[in-house]
């Protein structure tokens, strides 16, 4: 009798004791305060929970899992580091926010067509400490732009306007062409238009007043992060507008034509950064607003909650380049 | 012949007898077991990061298929889970017979003794097998389907008949345990036929009658054998030897070969080619064809499937037995006199060719793949433990220059004993006819031929 | 005498099989990844090639790692890997995609073929080589 009580024990010690073990650790995870986070594509159901509340100041446990291929989870407008997700391989992260607001998390590794809609938010809850005011309204909505207007520039360069020719022709910009401001609100086609009507530019030819457009751009190029304005469109852009800027990315196809109703918010085929139409009738204000408020349903996203201004901005640059030809400093 | 019985060292007979290290090792395997199925369906979805998927279909097929079965045979089906939580309820006992059980311990119907209902079964799993290996939720319900199963067997029928009759690997260890050097006989027949009572078949307080439903005494073929060790506990003579012997033994035997089994060595066969061709192969629409499982796409991929095992792979075989009787001599061959005896016969040539093949096709799956199991042991659901600490360690393919030498050489032996057993086959089969004995070389050509073809096609879905 | 019979065989066949002396070539090949196979699945090249593999994944990050070569990438979409190597092993590879991109992974699989496959060859006369052996052993 004692020997198969022994059995008995036996037996639910290895056979039952293994599921029961695994059971219970798991059941223990979940009570923990740990909030799980699960990544998926966007049509399995994209961040599961999407949304998650904390209180100002207070530690907020994080186990990061992705259920099916590579994610990554970033937090928008924050210098925190991406923490990539490769598919079972779940990454246990503490975050803490000290000042009250809506937070955007997003993933930045590419998940299919509709990566960019994986996005989730953490509301964190508590009175401000800091008078924060109202949230600083893009460059295009201050100026009243329509963002979505033509913009098809009438006067193209013959060949693209090169900033080492601009700047061998020797001449000192007035004060007016380097203000920051100016640069902003006018498109390139337009800054061709005031030099054509300077003194200074009556003996030059029409190329070479689109030399000098380049170095007007190249001397607002923002400083600095060239490399990572290049990551960035790498990263986030190059997958639809294409590595080469042609709007022939690999998901081109898949965003499709414009609707024959001519509707400028169904889904498009991404804009084509090497066309000089295009581009040299879009001021850098509306670029920035593209960026920022997102297309409206033709599948441009929305960056307004990702990027910070001078990420967007430096954005802006790099789009230029598809139409300059831009020295390395 | 010669054997080496292992029984004959004391130390081995008295571990094999006790029901403790049996039993020890049942439970552990059953925990697997049940772990694996908590897994599949709590864990993660990612199959490569769940023990559901990476225990089982990775580590366990590999064991199975490139240790056990090739040198143990029936070795697994003794410590075996699945049948087990429903042999403890009929038995009513953990440690041998004590009192009664559950049960309403029905005979097996006699139309069922065959082993059709595992090569169907067979046939279904490899079906579904794209999602099966790699959606932990499915694999985790077809775990738990079996034991339901097996658990059901044992509630209404007498002694293991899932084992026996219904499950879908025992078709393969089965079979192809017929060619490992183990065994379990009686060691002198004459001791049998003057004992009566037959305790290792009706069983006594030692232990219980062969589970697995055949006469130990009788026993020339380890086929239907579980090794199980029940014999070896109730034969009151101490008549039953585990014996290491040469390899494929068995398909020496003349007696007991059939067309059920015929029909499992071509359908192993032609599955181990066909897996050859999806899984490691570059076509993805034909991947995609077997992932979707329920399509109507998946329908086609199916029917090719049945196609290759049950028509083209036996449809073949036949005209090349009937090539191989007029070949020898037998004028009867095209009426058809002779050619069923000898396909059926000859069948068991694919034995040793099938385990060769799912050997050199198991290779580069586990070598491949093998660079999960460590990281899964130490976080078996997925979700961030780290057991053993080995959970961080990323994928790598072992030995992936090395894997296609080692195919050849598998593949290489596995037709060497191929045409040595189509020869030993057809030199049994001339005898038998009463034709010469130089007509069996005649005989067992084509059906080498057939081997050499397979073995080429073989080479060209592993290594070319 | 299967063992010596097999390495015989390979022996012969192996410098029977030496492609005649062709001059290395670059070559730059793009090759599409998608769940789950790579466009074009099978690659051909002569030994001594250099390649430089253009992966572009067009759904979810994936890569390639080249069995035999130990070599490996990934690759997101949008941002083209380049992966540069001399094909200096003769036979056939298979290259698979190293970051799990969801069920049917472990299947997502092309093939590389370096100049001659003169294991396949070797193989094929060990084999006729085996079946002959196989029948001879069978002693009266």
């Amino acid at each position: 009798m004692r020997s198969s009580r022994l059995a008995l024990g036996l037996l639910f010690i290895l056979a039952l004791g293994l599921p029961l073990f695994a059971a219970s650790w798991r059941w223990w995870d979940l009570r923990s305060g740990v909030v799980e986070v699960h990544a998926r594509m966007p049509d399995a159901g994209g961040w599961s929970p999407a949304s998650i509340r904390v209180p100002a100041g207070e530690a907020l446990r994080l186990m990061l899992t992705s259920d099916d291929v590579m994610h990554s989870f970033a937090i928008g407008q924050s210098a925190s580091p991406v923490i990539d997700l490769y598919p079972g391989k779940p990454v246990e992260t503490t975050l803490q926010f000290d000042e009250p607001g809506k937070y955007t998390f997003y993933c930045t590794r590419w998940c299919g067509p509709d990566h960019w809609r994986m996005r989730g938010t953490i509301e964190v809850t508590g009175d401000a400490n800091i008078q924060t005011g109202a949230a600083e309204q893009p460059l295009y909505l201050t100026l009243g732009l329509d963002i979505d207007a033509h913009h098809e520039a009438s006067t193209l360069p013959q060949q693209r306007p090169s900033v080492v020719r601009g700047a061998a022709l020797g001449l000192v910009l007035p004060d007016k062409y380097l203000a920051l401001d100016y640069y902003r609100l006018h498109s390139p086609e337009q800054v061709w238009n005031d030099l054509r009507g300077e003194l200074f530019s009556k003996e030059l030819d029409d190329q070479q007043v689109w030399d000098l457009v380049a170095l007007v751009w190249q001397f607002h190029a923002s400083s600095g992060d060239a490399e990572s304005s290049q990551q960035l469109y790498a990263r986030d852009c190059a997958a639809c507008h294409g590595e080469a800027g042609a709007g022939d990315g690999v998901f081109a196809h898949v965003l499709g034509a414009a609707s024959e109703t001519g509707d400028m918010h169904a889904r498009q085929t991404p804009a084509d950064f090497t066309g000089a139409a295009h581009m040299l009738g879009a001021s850098p204000a509306l670029l920035h607003g593209k960026i920022v408020r997102g297309g409206m349903g033709t599948g441009m996203p929305y960056w307004g909650p990702i990027y910070t201004d001078d990420q967007a901005w430096a954005l802006v640059s790099r789009l230029y380049e598809f139409q300059f030809e831009v020295e390395d400093k | 012949m010669n054997r080496a019985a292992l029984t004959n060292t004391p130390v081995v007979k008295s571990l094999l007898r006790s029901r403790w290290p049996q039993l020890f090792l049942r439970a552990l395997t059953l925990g697997v077991f049940l772990l694996a199925i908590l897994a599949g369906i709590l864990g993660t979805p990612v199959g490569n990061r769940n023990i559901a998927i990476v225990l089982v279909w990775i580590a366990w097929w590999g064991l199975l298929a490139l240790l056990a079965v090739p040198l143990f045979g029936r070795g697994w089906c003794n410590i075996c889970p699945i049948p087990m939580p429903g042999e403890w309820l009929q038995q009513g006992s953990l440690l041998g017979p004590r009192g009664k059980g559950l049960g309403l311990g029905k005979r097996w119907p006699n139309p069922l003794r065959n082993i059709w209902i595992q090569n169907g079964a067979f046939l279904l799993l490899a079906l579904c097998s794209a999602v099966v290996l790699t959606e932990p939720k499915v694999s985790a319900w077809v775990l738990a389907g079996f034991l339901l199963v097996a658990i059901g067997a044992s509630l209404v029928f007498e002694r293991r008949a899932f084992c026996r009759y219904l499950c879908p690997v025992g078709g393969y260890i089965g079979l192809y345990s017929q060619a490992s050097p183990l065994e379990l006989r009686v060691v002198d027949a004459s001791v049998c036929a003057s004992h009566t009572e037959k305790t290792c078949y009706t069983g006594s307080s030692q232990g219980y009658g062969c589970p697995w439903q055949v006469f130990p005494g009788g026993l020339v073929k380890n086929t239907n054998c579980g090794l199980c060790m029940e014999c070896l506990r109730t034969c009151p003579h101490d008549n039953l030897s585990l014996n290491v012997r040469s390899f494929g033994a068995d398909l020496d035997v003349p007696t007991g070969r059939k067309l059920d089994e015929a029909y499992k060595a071509f359908i192993l066969l032609g599955s181990a080619m066909i897996y050859a061709a999806v899984m490691l192969g570059p076509w993805g629409q034909l991947k995609a064809l077997a992932y979707g499982v329920g399509t109507l796409p998946w329908l086609g991929y199916a029917l090719g499937f049945l196609l290759v095992t049950l028509v083209i792979i036996p449809g073949s075989f036949w005209l090349v037995s009937m090539l191989g009787q007029v070949l020898a001599g037998n004028k009867d061959a095209f009426k058809g006199r002779g050619v069923k005896k000898a396909f059926t016969s000859l069948a068991y040539t694919l034995v040793p060719l099938g385990m060769t093949a799912w050997i050199a096709f198991t290779l580069s799956f586990i070598f491949a793949n093998g660079s999960y199991i460590l990281p899964s042991l130490s976080d078996p659901l997925g979700f961030g433990w780290n057991l053993f600490g080995t959970a961080g360690m990323g994928w790598t393919p072992y030995l992936s220059g090395i894997v296609p030498f080692m195919q050849v050489i598998v593949l290489l032996v596995g037709l060497a004993w191929a045409s040595r057993t189509a020869l030993k086959i057809a030199r049994q089969l001339a005898s038998q006819a009463r034709l010469p004995q130089e007509a069996a070389r005649r005989m067992a050509l084509p059906v080498v031929a057939f081997c050499l073809a397979i073995t080429i096609l073989l080479f060209q879905l592993l290594i070319a | 005498m299967l063992g010596f019979a097999l390495a015989a065989v390979f022996a012969l066949a192996a410098p029977l099989a030496q492609a005649a002396g062709s001059q290395p070539v670059e070559r730059t090949i793009h090759v599409q990844a998608s769940s789950f196979e790579f466009t074009p699945a099978t690659i051909r090249v002569h030994r001594g090639d250099i390649i430089t593999l253009e992966i572009e994944s067009t759904d979810v990050v994936h890569g390639i790692a080249i069995d035999g070569y130990d070599l490996r990438i990934d690759a997101d979409p949008g941002q083209t890997a380049r992966l540069t190597f001399t094909a200096d092993r003769s036979g056939v590879f298979r290259f698979r995609c190293p970051v799990t991109c969801g069920a049917l992974h472990p299947f997502m699989i092309g093939k590389l073929y370096v100049g001659n496959n003169s294991l396949y060859w070797g193989a094929v006369l060990a084999a006729v080589l085996a079946a002959v052996v196989g029948l001879w052993s069978v002693r009266k």
